[in-house]
């Protein structure tokens, strides 16, 4: 049942029995903690979320307070900003403040927080403070500062209640109490590079992107990850170095509750360094780079020579757009259409959380337009869009985003983070996906390329 | 695995079982009856609690990292507990803590042995040994030499 709370003067709605931190959220009302996130339920350990409710005679933790209907909130009092300030002078005690080195720094709860009520300088000296091991290789690409941690168990309670892999766990107790896995064990899951994002401190980081880049020289544009057909949304996290190309630095899972929650997969996660490597830059015929003219002659003829044999091949990794631009392309030239969708298919691949099976990210789409899911024959002239089989064609046209040393006439297109579309996922839902990257030098994408060719 | 439980402590647990709501709550019963067992608590034990009682082994190794007294190495000295909180701590502690670096005992600082009225106390082989001074430590080691 929906009931009336008011909170720092002002009525709000909340269901009857749900958590008061989790109203303080969504109505953006500024309230600091560690332990809760919204995955992982509330814990009540790190005492940060304190508000004061009328009629309580001591400050309490809106993580585990429940709402009630009436209930009258203050977040913001000289006497909780006291609370909070001496809280986080607790948080701090062992903490090495080592952020001109630390990966986290920028996007850092603990660092968010002394902005907010710390700004004092620390009474504990730093040689007095409580050493622990600062590299800590967890295995899984995760790898765990001690010293920089606040003991939320937040990464434990991902361990135990996501992925039910129970590998972390809190060891020894008072100032020794530290985040550790089972002596000679490592992390072994397939999402643990999700603790990387729920940790709120630098404590774990990762090892694909420490040390890389510094946060706030991000940019992020909104994705979905092309891993598989789930369609995971990600952000995409890129930067351009002054006289460099613009690089992609890393995958963050984006929180959509009706795909993936608030989780990517590692292999999703790590995808976007096939995006840079090996990559087609040059218009290439046999063994000579060609120009853009002369090639755009090479195509025309060839497409006039097989006239009536071409098929033209879709990759089910293409957007939305472009698949449909292609089957109208192939409607134009008379040329038969087909998607072979069997290589995609990767049971090992699959598991019940977030990995499909179906391993193209438009695998639906495909599926959905009825396309030929076939393999092409092979007399006469394939032209093909970014599809990864080798066909042993007669005579073959690839449109590719990345190498093939064995194609005769390739031309080089844009990747998905490089132009804007939309894609299927497996659950029929069409999402969105960003223009992120914006190459020195950018390959046509393959709208573009559909133009130039004269259609 | 080379630690199997005694076919006693394997009844002992299925008795224990009946007792309590969870299997959760045998973790310490089985900690103890591991380190009756070989002396100390070895990876291979925890592993075995963990699959008899069927908790995840990482909680049976949190458990036992947190109380002191479960012990998890071996060691062919003697093992010598002393208690480290507030009443040893200010009745003297320090002092036996100093003197007992001059015994080849292994030392091991522990939470409190629940006996703060006759502080400073240390524990071997589960007997407490009471209102210390650094000659009683002397005598009570010899004594059990």
């Amino acid at each position: 049942m929906m009931v009336q709370v008011i909170v720092d003067g002002k009525n709000y709605e909340a269901e009857e029995g749900s958590l008061l931190i989790d109203l303080l959220i969504k109505e953006q009302i500024k309230v600091p903690y560690f332990c809760y996130h919204e995955a992982l339920g509330a814990d009540g350990n790190c005492r940060m979320c304190m508000v004061e409710i009328a009629g309580q005679k001591r400050p309490q933790i809106a993580c585990d307070t429940l709402v009630k209907p009436d209930m009258e909130v203050s977040s913001k009092s000289e006497k909780i900003e006291k609370v909070h300030t001496d809280i986080l002078e607790l948080e701090l005690i062992n903490h090495p403040v080592d952020c001109p080195t630390c990966d986290q720094a920028g996007e850092c709860s603990l660092q968010d927080f002394y902005m907010d009520y710390g700004l004092h300088e620390s009474k504990v000296r730093i040689e007095e403070k409580v050493k622990h091991d600062k590299h800590v290789d967890l295995g899984a690409n995760v790898m765990l500062d001690q010293e920089r941690c606040v003991l939320c168990a937040r990464c434990t309670r991902f361990t135990d209640k996501i992925t039910h892999t129970h590998e972390l766990g809190i060891i020894g107790r008072g100032d020794e109490a530290k985040v550790s896995t089972m002596p000679g064990r490592k992390l072994h899951n397939p999402y643990a590079m999700n603790l990387v994002d729920i940790c709120p401190v630098g404590a774990l980081t990762s090892k694909d992107f420490r040390f890389k880049q510094r946060v706030w020289f991000l940019e992020t544009a909104n994705s979905v990850c092309h891993g598989c057909a789930k369609g995971c949304n990600i952000y995409i996290d890129h930067h351009k170095i002054k006289y460099e190309d613009d690089m992609i630095y890393r995958f963050r899972p984006r929180r959509n509750d009706a795909v993936n929650g608030f989780f990517i997969c590692d292999a999703g996660r790590l995808s976007y360094k096939l995006l840079q490597n090996n990559r087609q830059t040059m218009i290439r015929h046999k063994d000579e780079i060609i120009s853009e003219e002369k090639s755009i002659a090479l195509y025309q003829s060839l497409l006039k020579q097989y006239k009536n044999s071409i098929t033209v091949v879709i990759d089910a990794n293409l957007y939305n757009e472009e698949i449909e631009a292609l089957v109208d392309y192939a409607q134009r030239i008379g040329a038969e259409v087909c998607a072979p969708l069997e290589c995609y298919d990767d049971t090992e691949f699959a598991d019940t959380m977030l990995k499909s099976a179906k391993r193209a990210a438009n695998y639906e789409k495909v599926v959905k337009m009825g396309l030929d899911r076939t393999m092409p024959k092979t007399s006469g002239l394939i032209i093909n869009f970014n599809h990864t089989e080798t066909f042993y064609a007669e005579m073959q046209i690839d449109f590719s985003t990345h190498q093939r040393p064995n194609a005769s006439f390739i031309l080089p297109i844009a990747a998905y983070s490089e132009q804007s579309g939309s894609l299927t996922n497996e659950d029929g839902l069409v999402q969105m996906c960003e223009k992120a990257v914006h190459k020195n030098s950018p390959s046509p994408t393959l709208r573009e390329w559909l133009q130039k060719v004269g259609l | 695995m080379s630690f199997s439980f005694t076919k006693a402590n394997l009844e002992r647990i299925e008795v224990l079982k009946n007792r309590y709501p969870s299997t959760q709550a045998l973790s310490l019963p089985c900690l103890w009856m591991a380190q009756y067992q070989e002396g100390y608590i070895t990876l291979d034990a925890i592993d075995v609690i963990s699959e008899t009682i069927d908790v995840p082994a990482m909680e049976i190794y949190r458990v036992a990292t947190f109380y002191t007294m479960f012990h998890l190495e071996a060691t062919q000295k003697k093992r010598v507990l002393v208690c480290k909180t507030l009443s040893c701590k200010l009745c003297g502690s320090e002092g036996i803590l100093e003197h007992l670096k001059g015994h080849d005992v292994l030392v091991e600082h522990v939470e409190c042995l629940g006996s703060c009225g006759t502080a400073p106390v240390m524990q071997i082989d589960d007997v407490n040994y009471e209102n210390l001074t650094p000659e009683k430590v002397d005598t009570i080691l010899e004594a059990l030499r």
